[in-house]
Order: C-alpha cells, then structure tokens, then sequence
C-alpha cells in the first residue's frame, strides 16, 4: 500500500484552513480528553438491537448492512 | 450504555497486554487517537487472524467484561470476518479482514504508538475509509484525508 493508492479531494481553502486550524488546537488537548470529545452515544435501529453479531467476511457483513439498516445511517455503499 | 472512555481503551490495552493479543485500533476510533478531532460511537480494533490470539482475545474479553456464551466465545476463535460486541461494558468491533488492508503483518509495522495504544498508521485508516466506499465514508473522507496531510506534514 502507498499514499498514491489513496484518492484525494479537492477542499475549498477556507474550509481546509478551519480544519487544520481544528486539527492544531486539538493536537493541543491531552489524548484522555480529546477522548472525551469524541467518543459519543446514539441509539442506531437494527445495528444497536443485538448482543453479539459475526460475519465470516466484511463482504458479508456490508450485504447485511445494506439490506437489514436504514439508508440515513449511511452504511450503504455507493 | 455510556460512550466509550479513556478509562475503557486502558482496560483493552492492559488486558491485552496481559495476555499476548496482538490488535491495532483501526477506523475513526484509530484516527481519534492519532489526534484526528472528531465523533465516533465504538472502538474497532483489527485483530491478528490466527488460533492463539485468538483465543487469547477471548480470555482478554472476558477478563473486561463481555458476557459471551460458549457459542459467541467459538465464534471469535473461529477468525470470523467482524465480530460486533454490545455485550459488554462497552461496544467493540474486532475487525480481523479490514477493507483495504492486504495483511495484518505490514500494518503492524507501519503501526504508531500512542500512550501504549498501538494505532494504525493514518494512511491504513484512509485506506481502509476509503475502500469500504460507504456513504458515511464519502461524505467524511475529506476531512480525514486532509487529517493525515496535516498529520504527515508535521513530522
């Protein structure tokens, strides 16, 4: 694997300049607290209502998701 | 359930310190840990496919505190593709054929070391994002794309 593999997108410069202004006062943060930040809990249908699943294949696992989840959550390929 | 905490990634790396399993964070719980700010629900780790880690990871699981039957505790010896856990004091997805990625081996040695958490070297975690081609995937990949030239141009 190479960066080259890795697709890139073009982001208007404005934009950019927040994110990386994001990114450099996150950096900032101690990690037990950007933990803190980002780790949140939502209920989401389906995928939330079982204890344990397992897949043989992520081939397998993304078919279930796309015919068993809602579309909104995204979890559909494109 | 409560998010996911700190205190809970400690309990998975000691644990799995503890009795040999050899895992990566992967996903956008890897990012977060690379300094990538943004929200995420569950820690997926990418574990290494064969039968002692494995079995270790099981005995690691139970130790934090999934409740697994015997049927679930075979299920992840048997190396499945994901296992998604909601059994437990957390949510965790044991990932062992991530998207993208040819071998557990190479993205062990482009790992990154964080606090002790062995983390998925950025370029991985794009990739990965990338290939699964998920429209959650798409409408985030740009942020995170310009997360690792940020993170790359740092060094």
């Amino acid at each position: 694997m190479t960066f080259a593999s890795i697709i890139t997108y073009m982001v208007e410069p404005g934009v950019l300049r927040q994110w990386q202004e994001e990114f450099e006062a996150a950096a900032k943060r101690p990690l037990k607290q950007r933990m803190r930040y980002a780790f949140i809990r939502t209920y989401k249908p389906v995928l939330d209502d079982a204890p344990f699943r397992a897949f043989d294949t992520m081939e397998e696992y993304r078919q279930w998701c796309e015919k068993n989840l809602p579309d909104w959550l995204g979890y559909g390929r494109i | 359930m409560a998010a996911f905490e700190y205190r809970q990634a400690q309990e998975i790396r000691d644990a799995f310190k503890r009795h040999g399993v050899k895992y990566l964070f992967i996903g956008k719980s890897g990012a977060i840990l690379l300094g990538y700010p943004d929200t995420t629900q569950d820690a997926d780790l990418f574990i290494e496919k064969n039968a002692p880690n494995c079995e270790m990871l099981v005995q690691s699981l139970l130790d934090i505190g999934f409740q697994l039957t015997d049927q679930q505790a075979q299920e992840v010896r048997r190396e499945k593709g994901i296992v998604q856990l909601k059994n437990g004091p957390f949510d965790l997805d044991l990932i062992f054929a991530p998207d993208g990625i040819e071998n557990f081996d190479d993205a062990w040695k482009r790992r990154v070391d964080v606090d002790g958490f062995p983390v998925c070297d950025i370029d991985d975690i794009v990739l990965s994002k990338q290939t699964t081609n998920r429209q959650k995937d798409k409408e985030s990949l740009p942020r995170l794309l310009s997360f690792r030239n940020w993170l790359k141009s740092r060094k």
